[in-house]
């Protein structure tokens, strides 16, 4: 396969470009092997995204449950109680047909840090059957001093360079999720944190 | 003008689809316009329009380009030509083509030999299977996507590289 953009700066300049993923490096490296891997993105649709993916010869999934998410969609929510309550087996159903065990890869980039604690477990377990062994979760998570930026949208700009774009200073809805969390909600516990200067955690829970 | 239009059924017994027209509407219309702006079929080529009042269920060949408007169920299969479903158009179908064009809603899967086209003001659910897919921000999509793959090259490439490779499916 060709060298992507960041792969060709790194071999110009020897140092990788700001914008490289180290967990995109990760994950790519992990699936190495696969000439078919099939992938699950859940933000908004992105031409670049698909371009990247599918030149890659990935089998995509793809649908939106990042931007009911960031709107906070109404039907989403029972406001029937004095407390709203999230329901997440209703948003569940916005995932596409998968079959059990059979994604390589998982890109929610953002997803976790919008919902409620209450829908982490079902949301990430809900995931984490999709996926099959030694398949791969990839979240971005917020450290706690973000506080705002909840309408970012991610996409792939290459194999191993994600864009994005934070034009928005809407502030997140719940507390960020700690890496602890986010081992104790990936079944198994098998979570990768990569840390990167823009105050964003690459999360790769491997099943 | 030069033809009638075609909504042919492709296999034996021959059930011509029903078309159902409501009460309050003029008589469906079924007609062979000049192209619109609004699908990519290929400038002067004959294209088949199913208006917007126009409901049918049943099985859908044609030898020309399509522009759907109205309502369609069954299967549809225009194997050397452009499907397009327009803004009003709303197909529940198994769809083979060419190339498909969606502005309007899909359910249902849709293979083309060349592009999938989804517009800003598509729905679709459903796999797709096609060369090239592009699918416009603010598009609406759940399914899968899938790109045909020559089967010739990749034996060529498994020949190549038996030990490195493994496919996923």
């Amino acid at each position: 396969m060709a060298l992507t953009k960041s792969q060709e700066e790194t071999a110009r300049t020897g140092t990788p470009s700001p914008a490289t993923s180290r967990g995109l490096q990760w994950l790519w490296q992990h699936l190495s092997h696969l000439r078919h891997p099939h992938c699950y993105e859940c933000g908004p649709i992105h031409q670049s995204t698909l371009d990247v993916l599918l030149l890659r010869g990935a089998k995509l999934y793809l649908s939106d449950l990042v931007t009911p998410a960031q709107q906070s969609n109404s039907v989403f929510w029972s406001r029937q109680g004095k407390t709203p309550i999230f329901l997440i087996d209703d948003f569940l159903v916005q995932f596409p047909p998968i079959p059990p065990e059979s994604l390589s890869a998982i890109c929610c980039w953002g997803l976790l840090d919008l919902l409620p604690r209450e829908a982490l477990p079902r949301l990430v377990e809900g995931f984490h059957a999709c996926l099959q062994p030694g398949g791969v979760l990839f979240s971005i998570l917020r450290e706690p001093h973000i506080t705002t930026g909840a309408e970012t949208r991610w996409w792939f700009e290459s194999l191993t360079v994600l864009g994005s774009s934070d034009t928005t200073q809407k502030p997140f809805p719940y507390p960020a999720l700690t890496n602890r969390e986010m081992e104790r909600l990936f079944p198994g516990g098998n979570v990768k944190t990569f840390l990167t200067r823009s105050g964003r955690r690459e999360v790769l829970g491997v099943k | 003008m030069a033809e009638p239009p075609s909504i042919v059924p492709v296999e034996a017994p021959p059930a011509p689809p029903e078309v159902e027209t409501s009460m309050s509407e003029p008589t469906p219309k079924l007609t062979n316009p000049a192209p619109k702006s609004t699908n990519s079929s290929v400038a002067g080529s004959p294209q088949t329009l199913l208006g917007r009042t126009v409901v049918v269920q049943g099985q859908l060949s044609a030898g020309e380009d399509l522009l759907i408007e109205g309502q369609f169920e069954g299967t549809i299969n225009l194997d050397e030509y452009c499907l397009t479903v327009g803004t009003e158009g709303h197909v529940k179908a198994e769809t083979r083509a060419r190339q498909v064009v969606i502005l309007g809603s899909v359910t249902g899967n849709v293979a083309a030999r060349e592009k999938i086209e989804i517009r800003r003001t598509g729905h679709v659910v459903g796999d797709l299977v096609a060369a090239t897919v592009a699918i416009e921000e603010g598009a609406y999509f759940k399914g899968s996507i899938d790109i045909a793959r020559d089967d010739a090259t990749e034996a060529a490439r498994d020949v190549a590289a038996p030990s490195t490779s493994r496919t996923n499916d």
